[in-house]
């Protein structure tokens, strides 16, 4: 099949690079030209005045080392929790090791308000400390570094525990019984044999949580305050009006985002690689024996579950909460379905949900059918032509969504045809093209990683029995990789739906999404509503997340 | 009259020539075998029958029409894939009645076809089963049934058998025979088991490096390999050195012996020749018998129904000879005279 009209499949290749690169390299080059005073005459005074200003190297220092610290956090969280579900067993362990890994499909701004909500000056676990300690003030302040890094490992050991997961349940058995056989007690096999030999889950992990740290915008806008990282900064000289300002601090933090993806792939480099080609089978789990040693794995397990949960009860029990009926009570005195049926009864409350669910579908679909394409075209083609589609698709995943964000508003807000402009900034198209370039990393590596287990004979098979194109296409191809495709529609879909940071930036009135809802709500100290957001988003999302599952399983 | 034509097809991978110039002809309802090692070019031109690998050069002919840039959904040919390559998602009968989607049969018509052809292939009553509930032989006839449904013009087999174990592959080799001889369906069949070849081919084509070596039917390349290729690897060999002398025989390296062979070309006198010998065309005798070359006994080596006897003669040339088990023991001196089938003789290095 790789010879069969190669110019065609060529000509398809030279034009998906083509379309990538006005949607994904064009507007990152526009914003660095824009920077440089190119059109209106080249300057680098823009980037004299961010390197002179202490703030700017403040919010870049800062973005460096909360992303840093939040890495070791989240691994610290993540790697021990690994090795005790894949590695023993005891009553529950099956529905606990799903539950740990729920704050995955919270999306960030909900995460982050359910967190104000528990931990928050005046949420449930401070009113509960200061009533039992008979405090007049609440006992901290949720502000700062220590807030946002308390977020930021709450959502992002995840990555550590389900990549560790799935490195050891891959590790080969004999290769522990061989540093057993060699005198290696528990700890050294740990460290001289387990570990190395998860190193690429380490890695992977370790970049996830990275290159998300840096991007991260909800904690560090809603709990940062005074303290400044570079995407906060960032949409704060937009809104200010400095917008070259924002235009050279989106080029540096996309500098940055791009050194630590090196600088981490690099490191990745250096893996071993097993050899021999027989795995073993993964060590059996050790079943827990003993009363004691049972209860209280079960305990600290629900125990921690519980801790899990407690955001997304917290969000439940909030939308609950009817307006100015919770002033100082420890628990609130009235509860009723108030906010619900407010939210219901008045279309310009609904205007927000219907927004985000259009918006979210029209992107996921786009995502998937370019992701699709490009993935497909990139294994066809294959040699340069192949890797600059497979670099264009991983472009968004390494640029934080802050910095997307003003690139595209810095290339769609011009009226030039000619040049592969549009003024699209402040109609409604903007935010769905937004979504979808920022979707396309998580559905094109989807997509290739589905194709490249794709045994290419099926395709040629269906050849053989008289099938074109497009029936191989909807018949085989697709059917096959469904499984593929759902996982990574269904997370295009629930990080569109829950997006907040390119929204902030791109949003109009008439297209304002559920997460700049909330942020009004909660600006209007009308947290019952905001949190019915939330639940609403936390639902769907969920529900994206269990079909995601089931067509794993299938 | 042949229905199926390849005519100097070609073809290289980058500066890698994996094809050169090859020609044949199949007829029609005949099972023409592509035997050959690793790397010999046989699925390269069983694919560009397919229509799944462009030829650099030449032409193929299905029934005196030209198919060589026709895309392989347009030339009405069937083909089991090595793996198989059947569709996962799909149950037994789906995969089957696939072919016959994109024809103008009524949904009945094409019902009845999948029930035949199930049923031509000993799978009646497995319609409904996933791919994963049947075993890896039921498999390999689910991949021949799908093939046949849409009634192919050509049937391409690729490796149908490596993947199966040897008991069940012998088995299968034999009902697969039986099924194209029953559909009298024109096939083509790659493998690299002699075995396997000479079991289900009429004629088998012999490749080695990108050309045709022979072709011709089993017996043909067993008794009369025409290249040193083709009797070293149809069958075991045993090769003597020698000389080619104007009386038409051959001198025989390390002794005054002169033994007849069938040429395999023009020699001149003195031209260094090699006389190939199945093991079974040689005779193993005493020391002394006229006109036979003086051997050791090297090795013995009992396989059932023959014994094989690996063999020295002083020139150094080491051979096998097949005798009965107890005709001798490791150390013996003993001598051989050749047999029948006539030796063929081929022209060697120096």
């Amino acid at each position: 099949m790789s010879e069969r009209r190669p110019a065609a499949s060529r000509r398809v290749g030279f034009g998906l690079v083509l379309l990538l690169s006005w949607l994904v390299g064009y507007p990152l080059m526009l914003t660095f030209l824009e920077a440089l005073g190119i059109g209106s005459g080249f300057t680098l005074e823009y980037f004299a005045e961010f390197v002179g200003r202490v703030d700017e190297w403040g919010a870049l220092w800062r973005s460096v080392w909360i992303s840093a610290a939040s890495v070791v956090l989240s691994a610290l969280i993540g790697v021990p929790l690994a090795f005790v579900f894949e590695r023993s067993e005891f009553p529950g362990r099956k529905v606990l090791g799903a539950l740990v890994a729920l704050p995955v499909a919270l999306p960030p701004l909900v995460g982050v308000i359910a967190f104000l909500f528990l931990y928050g000056e005046s949420g449930f676990v401070s009113r509960a400390v200061q009533g039992l300690l008979g405090l007049s003030e609440p006992p901290w302040r949720l502000q700062g570094p220590g807030a946002i890094l308390l977020v930021h490992a709450y959502s992002m050991y995840v990555y550590f525990y389900l990549f560790v997961r799935a490195g050891l349940a891959r590790l080969d058995v004999s290769m522990q019984e061989a540093a057993a056989m060699l005198g290696a007690g528990p700890v050294r096999t740990m460290f001289k044999v387990t570990l190395p030999l998860l190193r690429p889950a380490l890695t992977g992990a370790a970049l996830l949580a990275f290159m998300t740290s840096l991007a991260s915008f909800s904690a560090p806008y809603i709990f940062g305050g005074g303290f400044r990282v570079m995407t906060t900064q960032i949409v704060f000289s937009k809104l200010n009006g400095e917008v070259a300002m924002s235009q050279v601090e989106t080029v540096v933090l996309a500098l940055v985002a791009l050194a630590g993806l090196w600088a981490l792939v690099r490191l990745d480099r250096g893996r071993i690689e097993v050899v021999g080609g027989v795995r073993g089978v993964a060590p059996s789990r050790t079943a827990l024996r003993g009363r004691w040693a049972r209860g209280s794995a079960t305990a600290v397990g629900w125990g921690l579950a519980l801790v899990l949960l407690l955001p997304h009860l917290t969000l439940i029990l909030i939308s609950l909460v009817p307006r100015a009926t919770w002033t100082i009570e420890l628990l609130p005195p009235v509860l009723d379905l108030g906010n619900y049926r407010e939210l219901l009864a008045a279309p310009e409350r609904l205007r927000p949900i219907v927004n985000s669910l259009w918006m979210a579908t029209v992107a996921t679909l786009g995502a998937v059918a370019l992701g699709l394409a490009a993935a497909r075209s990139s294994i066809r083609s294959g040699g340069r032509l192949g890797a600059a589609l497979e670099v264009l698709l991983a472009v968004p995943w390494a640029v934080p969504g802050t910095v997307f964000a003003i690139a595209l508003a810095t290339a769609f807000s011009v009226d030039a045809p000619m040049a592969g402009r549009f003024v699209l900034v402040g109609t409604p198209w903007i935010l769905p093209l937004a979504y979808l370039v920022r979707s396309l990393p998580v559905t094109g590596r989807g997509a290739l990683a589905g194709l490249r287990q794709l045994d290419s004979s099926l395709e040629e098979a269906a050849a053989s029995l008289g099938a074109g194109r497009w029936r191989t296409l909807r018949r085989v191809t697709v059917p096959l990789l469904k499984p593929a495709l759902a996982a990574a529609a269904s997370l295009a879909f629930i990080t569109a739906l829950g997006d907040f940071v390119t929204s902030i930036v791109l949003y109009t009135y008439d297209t304002r999404p559920i997460s700049i809802e909330i942020l009004s709500s909660l600006r209007l100290q009308d947290t019952g509503v905001a949190a019915v957001y939330g639940v609403l988003l936390m639902a769907v999302s969920a529900g994206a997340f269990l079909l995601w599952g089931r067509e794993e399983k299938a | 009259m042949s229905y199926l034509r390849l005519d100097e097809l070609s073809k290289s991978f980058g500066e890698t020539r994996v094809l050169g110039g090859v020609s044949l002809e199949v007829s029609e309802g005949e099972t023409l075998v592509l035997l050959g090692p690793s790397g010999s070019g046989k699925t390269t031109l069983l694919r560009m029958i397919a229509g799944f690998e462009t030829p650099d050069a030449g032409r193929i002919e299905v029934a005196g029409v030209e198919v060589t840039s026709l895309p392989p959904a347009k030339r009405r040919f069937g083909m089991v894939f090595q793996h198989y390559a059947l569709f996962p998602h799909l149950s037994v009968a789906e995969n089957v009645a696939f072919g016959l989607e994109s024809g103008s049969a009524a949904p009945e018509e094409r019902l009845a076809r999948v029930a035949e052809v199930l049923e031509l292939v000993d799978l009646r009553g497995f319609g409904e089963r996933r791919i994963h509930q049947i075993s890896g032989g039921q498999q390999q006839r689910v991949a021949l049934a799908r093939a046949l449904a849409p009634r192919p013009r050509v049937l391409l087999l690729d490796e149908p058998l490596s993947n199966l174990d040897r008991a069940l592959r012998e088995r299968t080799r034999r009902e697969i025979g039986d099924t194209l001889t029953r559909v009298g369906i024109t096939a083509v069949w790659v493998t690299h088991e002699q075995d396997e070849a000479f079991d289900v081919g009429d004629r088998v084509a012999v490749l080695h490096q990108g050309s045709l070596e022979q072709v011709g039917s089993p017996e043909e390349l067993y008794l009369e390999p025409a290249t040193r290729f083709v009797a070293g690897f149809v069958g075991r060999a045993s090769a003597i050195r020698g000389g080619w002398r104007d009386d038409g025989r051959v001198s025989i390296a390390g002794s005054e012996s002169a033994w007849s062979g069938v040429p395999g070309r023009d020699f001149e006198p003195g031209t260094p020749v090699e006389l190939v010998f199945r093991p079974e065309a040689l005779r193993l005798v005493a020391v002394g018998v006229e006109g036979a070359l003086p051997v050791r006994v090297l090795d013995r080596r009992y396989a059932g129904s023959q014994t094989y006897f690996t063999v020295e003669s002083s020139a150094g040339d080491r051979f096998e000879v097949i005798a009965l088990s107890e005709a001798a023991a490791p150390g013996d001196e003993r001598a051989v005279l050749p047999g029948s089938p006539a030796p063929r003789v081929f022209g060697r290095d120096v």
